[in-house]
């Protein structure tokens, strides 16, 4: 009996043994997991009754992912650009850049771009959006022929754009504050049941495009083979310049999205520090999520994952009533935990 | 000091390794099943075996690098532990893996002392000490080079001797050099066989592990044949053939001889006039017909593959005209050489041929993506049974389409390899080094795979610098040296004499 009882328990160890060495997914599932029971037990169940009790819970984990929507969003585009062997560290300009755009487009003061071409309302805010994506695009592209035309190593070449793209706006928009139209908040502060999930919503819809993408189509294919090996995918027969600047191009759109998001949350840009910090965010929940930063391994849902954990985790230390300073420290140990455990794996 | 190092060397005295019943497993895979081997100062000892024979595994036991399962390592007859390399090395066991371990940007004797610098008293490097006893064993194996060179400037045969320099350095008095060979001409290969020789004099005992049968006869006194993790024989070299030595690898025999294959004139496939780049290849003109083996040999450095990588839309902008059915064309990138119907199957498999995060499926299907896909989305019913029936033509042996390609064997890795080009049906077929890391069974179903694509109407060139394989498959080659054709055999003419006279430079090659 206590004998069976002992296979039994080396069996279910050998197993999780395995998949945790095989399937990055599942030791990030089980460290988000974990992370949500500490979160729940920090929340408390001091509420006079069970509604109550899940009522606050589940308007804590709304709040929690709207305000990662934005970050969510560029983490997916990050996953691609790190999975295809590269980096982008101009997220967080690129994103005020086109969200300078947008706001001088839709502006309803004196210097509106699109107000003077007698557009407004919703056929102006399509004109605004459809011009910050290509925007986007653009500059990503743009980054993109840097990386393989130009063949700079993509460190160098977003850092530099990186500081090109702030300091442009920042210069562009002195003494000009665009006034966002009200109705245009509506595409992030839409109500259902009296919740503001419309960010939350992209987020999930943009996460199931790009992990379709990623999963079955060449490209997505395309990409893991040339951040495992460039030469062999070339010598395959495949453009890799051609499948980077898409890369590149994708990422910009995301965040070109998550730019309209931002201006549509809150109304306003600040350009000096809107998106700071963005990049290695983005780059943190990517590695959290099992994606290898040198290339070639990785998925879209490990990121959406990785998200989730380094949210929950600044939830949970908030509940905690841990100083802000110090916040930042446990983000830097869960990604340096992660690269850890990640280790392991390509040790066995 | 110098004295130490010159007495060293010189006085050695004969040390013998024993590895008794020697047991090893990974997971459920016996790799080395009851093996006893031995080796002493003053002999080089062959260790041959097929890929997966469990030549590596042994000698990483030897090397500290594995334990074994069961089984004891003698040395001199007293029973010894390896936990870490380290353990090997101090007992005086020197192990030169196949990726040389030298740092490019530094110098020779920064490299021979890494990790166990001189330093004065002061604290300071002792840069003169360690160029002097590098210079002292260089002195001894009768080496001509500057300790202070950078190693990025030597060729590969040299950064084999400074490893095998290294070795010596900490006191080796066995050393394992795992296929030294494979990468170096025929003139770096006599270099390295010259210092094994004087090796051997100083009553240094070296492991030689080799697939090159020749090499083997050439410079070995005993051989060990290692197959399916068991000794398959074992004798002195001067008792054997080539013959018996591959019998015993594979186990059964293999055909040596080429075959005379029935020959129709086709029509032609491709065609190169004048084709320079001014660097790697000059004046490069010829023409292959639809049906036929052609062969291109030399040796390494001859720029054969630089000339079909540029052919093929991978390599440096070249001068000169490409014709493909008798139709001018300009290939710009391999994705136009792809949907012009051209393949190449590259050489170095890990670097430039497999995908290694990647499934066998998804191995043998990246170049057909672009033609089983709607609206950009990978047609998978299509991408597998394209699998599948590659799978059965070539007779690849795996245990699932979805595990890493890295999960094969060398043989069937390249058979993946080229199993994602044969999706595609090319009309002309480039295969760099199709062999490179095969066993000796697979190389002859590779053979077999060529003729039969031949037989089928593909135009096949071989680059290969094996002049017997060049031999065996080949319907006529073209012998390179130093970027230019030198010569064409027919397949009457064709003998490995003939084609060395030729990749040598039309000089007569010096035998040993």
């Amino acid at each position: 009996m206590a004998n069976s009882a002992k296979t039994r328990f080396a069996t279910a160890h050998n197993w999780f043994r395995s998949t945790w060495t095989e399937n990055p997914l599942f030791s990030t599932g089980i460290a988000l997991i974990v992370m949500i029971i500490l979160q729940t037990l920090a929340l408390g169940f001091d509420y006079p009754s069970f509604g109550v009790w899940f009522g606050t819970w589940t308007q804590n984990w709304i709040n929690i992912l709207r305000n990662n929507a934005a970050i969510g969003i560029v983490a997916l585009g990050m996953t691609l650009v790190i999975i295809s062997g590269g980096i982008d560290l101009s997220v967080g300009s690129m994103l005020v850049a086109v969200g300078a755009m947008l706001m001088m487009l839709i502006d309803t003061g004196p210097k509106g771009i699109l107000l003077g071409l007698g557009l407004s309302g919703v056929p102006a805010y399509a004109v605004a959006i459809l011009a910050s994506l290509i925007m986007g695009a653009a500059l990503g592209g743009l980054t993109g022929l840097l990386i393989t035309a130009g063949k700079l190593p993509p460190f160098i070449a977003t850092l530099g754009t990186m500081k090109i793209f702030r300091s442009v706006t920042q210069q562009f928009m002195t003494g000009y504050n665009p006034i966002v139209p009200k109705p245009f908040l509506q595409i992030a502060s839409f109500s259902i049941g009296k919740q503001l999930l419309m960010p939350i919503i992209y987020w999930i819809i943009l996460a199931l495009i790009i992990h379709v993408i990623f999963v079955r189509t060449k490209f997505g294919r395309q990409v893991i083979a040339v951040g495992s090996n460039e030469k062999a995918t070339k010598l395959s027969g495949v453009n890799v310049s051609s499948v980077k600047n898409r890369v590149y191009a994708i990422i910009g759109i995301l965040v070109s999205l998550a730019a309209v998001l931002q201006v549509s949350r809150i109304g306003a840009m600040d350009y000096a520090n809107a998106g700071s910090g963005y990049e290695m965010d983005a780059i943190s929940a990517v590695i959290v999520g099992g994606t290898r930063m040198s290339g070639g391994k990785g998925s879209i849902i490990g990121t959406v994952l990785g998200t989730l954990i380094i949210a929950v985790m600044n939830n949970l230390l908030n509940l905690l009533g841990v100083p802000p300073f110090l916040r930042e420290a446990f983000k830097g140990v869960i990604v340096i935990g992660a690269v850890l455990l990640q280790k392991k794996e390509s040790l066995s | 000091m110098g004295l130490t190092i010159a007495s060293l060397i010189k006085k050695k005295a004969k040390m013998r390794v024993d590895l008794l019943n020697i047991y090893k497993s990974f997971g459920a895979n016996d790799v080395l099943k009851d093996v006893n081997f031995n080796v002493q100062g003053g002999e080089i000892c062959a260790l041959i075996g097929e890929n997966g024979a469990g030549k590596s595994t042994l000698m990483n036991i030897l090397g500290g690098v594995h334990q074994p399962d069961q089984g004891q390592i003698v040395i001199d007859g007293k029973v010894v532990q390896f936990l870490t390399p380290a353990d090997s090395l101090n007992a005086g066991i020197g192990f030169i893996h196949q990726e040389l371990n030298l740092i490019n940007d530094l110098n020779i004797y920064e490299n021979m002392f890494i990790g166990r610098e001189l330093t004065k008293s002061n604290g300071m490097l002792d840069r003169d000490t360690m160029i002097a006893q590098t210079a002292e064993i260089f002195d001894r194996l009768g080496l001509d080079i500057d300790p202070r060179t950078m190693v990025k400037d030597l060729d590969s045969s040299y950064k084999q001797v400074v490893e095998i320099s290294r070795a010596l350095l900490m006191k080796a008095s066995i050393i394992i050099m795992d296929e030294p060979t494979s990468s170096l001409t025929v003139t770096e290969i006599q270099r390295v066989f010259n210092m094994m020789r004087t090796l051997r004099e100083q009553n240094v005992g070296i492991v030689f592990i080799s697939h090159k049968l020749n090499e083997v006869m050439q410079i070995c006194d005993r051989y060990v044949v290692l197959r399916d993790g068991e000794i398959a024989g074992e004798g002195n070299i001067d008792e054997v053939h080539t013959g018996d030595l591959a019998r015993m690898m594979v186990g059964h025999e293999i055909r040596v001889i080429s075959l005379q294959r029935e020959k129709e004139d086709r029509e032609e496939a491709l065609r190169v006039e004048a084709l320079n780049d001014g660097h790697n290849f000059h004046n490069i003109s010829f023409s292959v017909r639809k049906g036929e083996v052609l062969g291109i040999t030399g040796l390494l450095g001859d720029g054969r593959s630089e000339l079909f990588q540029s052919i093929f839309g991978a390599g440096t902008s070249y001068r000169g005209q490409v014709y493909l059915h008798g139709e001018p064309i300009r290939i710009i990138n391999t994705t136009d050489a792809v949907e012009k119907g051209l393949a190449y199957l590259p050489r170095n498999r890990k670097e430039n041929g497999i995908i290694k995060d990647m499934s066998v499926l998804e191995n043998a299907s990246v170049v057909i993506w672009p033609y089983i896909s709607k609206f950009g989305f990978i047609n998978t019913v299509a991408q597998t049974s394209f699998f599948d029936s590659q799978v059965k033509k070539l007779q690849i042996k795996l245990a699932h389409r979805n595990n890493l390609i890295t999960s094969l064997s060398g043989g069937n890795q390249q058979k993946v390899v080229l199993a994602k080009w044969l999706s595609k049906e090319p009309s002309v077929l480039i295969l760099d080094n199709p062999t490179q890391g095969v066993d000796v069974g697979a190389k002859e179903e590779i053979y077999d795979i060529i003729l039969n694509l031949a037989d089928e109407g593909v135009a096949v060139i071989v680059l290969s610098s094996e002049a017997q394989e060049i031999i065996r498959v080949c319907d006529r080659t073209l012998v390179m040296f130093h970027g230019h054709i030198q010569g064409e055999l027919s397949s009457s003419e064709m003998n490995e004499h003939e084609i060395m006279r030729l990749a040598t430079g039309l000089e007569e090659i010096q035998v040993r």
